[in-house]
């Protein structure tokens, strides 16, 4: 199998406070924009990343000032990558509840992985649940998120 | 981008809200501070949201917010004229779908008949009411 040439778009490792979360997603747009998406993409692209960021800020770093989260966009062939990594203690993301259950559906817990999950081709954690890897197949028919 | 948030009082008691720009992690608390200020007199509050670009779950924890604190006060909480992409957040989460009508005249109508209905005390607004309305 061709292993598919991969392209650094943006890599950042941002301080963890809130108001950096829509400056670097205004950087990740400027790229993205340069990869002719769909306006949907670009739409569900942002959301993932900003609902990733700010998970990572206020649950992982749990919002010390002093911690970091690692950010990186990477385009391999037709597939996005966006990796997002914090320094917390990780979680056990089986346990996320579904936020669409009727039981669950007043409670602010879980949306915003739901919707990582829901809006992206691929999403998998890494060291124990600091980190989320978010994958978008670009430019073909994707069931999921299309 | 940032959001603005026009608030009009149309008839008394019941409220349109329009927010323009995008609710995301900057923005939410504006529009929560915002319509936190006519909750304590509103009977209903109807969210115009034809020019609301972009919306996160930190918006969407607003407006349940916002629907739980009407529900407990007999009050209503409706949505009109989402975008297409708002919408599929709010489709893809299977949520509020029970608080959108098609038009603002659609939401007089069901106002109407609903705030008469919780006058009356036919109507429970703790209650769902009329799903897919």
């Amino acid at each position: 199998m061709r292993k598919e040439p991969k392209r650094m778009l943006l890599e950042r490792r941002l301080p963890n406070r809130l108001e950096h979360v829509n400056a670097f997603i205004k950087e990740a747009l400027d790229q993205f924009g340069k990869l002719s998406l769909p306006p949907s993409d670009i739409f569900h692209l942002k959301l993932v990343l900003e609902e990733a960021l700010t998970n990572a800020m206020r649950h992982g770093n749990r919002l010390n000032p002093d911690l970091f989260v690692d950010v990186s966009v990477e385009l391999e062939g037709e597939r996005l990558v966006m990796k997002v990594k914090d320094e917390g203690g990780g979680f056990d993301f089986s346990k996320i509840p579904d936020p669409t259950h009727q039981d669950n559906k007043e409670k602010p817990n879980g949306r915003g992985v739901f919707l990582i999950k829901q809006l992206m081709s691929e999403v998998e954690f890494f060291d124990g649940g600091s980190g989320i890897r978010m994958i978008k197949i670009l430019g073909r028919a994707q069931g999921k998120g299309t | 981008m940032s959001l603005q948030v026009k608030i009009e009082e149309r008839e008394p008691g019941v409220y349109v809200v329009a927010p323009t720009g995008e609710v995301n992690t900057d923005t939410y608390l504006e529009l929560e501070n915002k319509v936190n200020g006519i909750l304590p007199k509103a009977k209903a509050v109807i969210f115009e949201l034809k020019d609301m670009t972009y919306i996160s779950s930190m918006g969407l924890s607003v407006l349940f917010r916002v629907k739980q604190k009407l529900a407990g006060q007999q009050g209503k909480f409706l949505w009109v004229h989402p975008q297409l992409q708002v919408q599929k957040v709010f489709d893809v989460m299977k949520v509020l779908s029970d608080a959108m009508v098609a038009s603002l005249e659609e939401a007089d109508e069901y106002l109407d008949s609903f705030l008469d209905g919780v006058q009356k005390g036919k109507i429970d607004p703790r209650t769902p009411h009329e799903e897919g309305t």
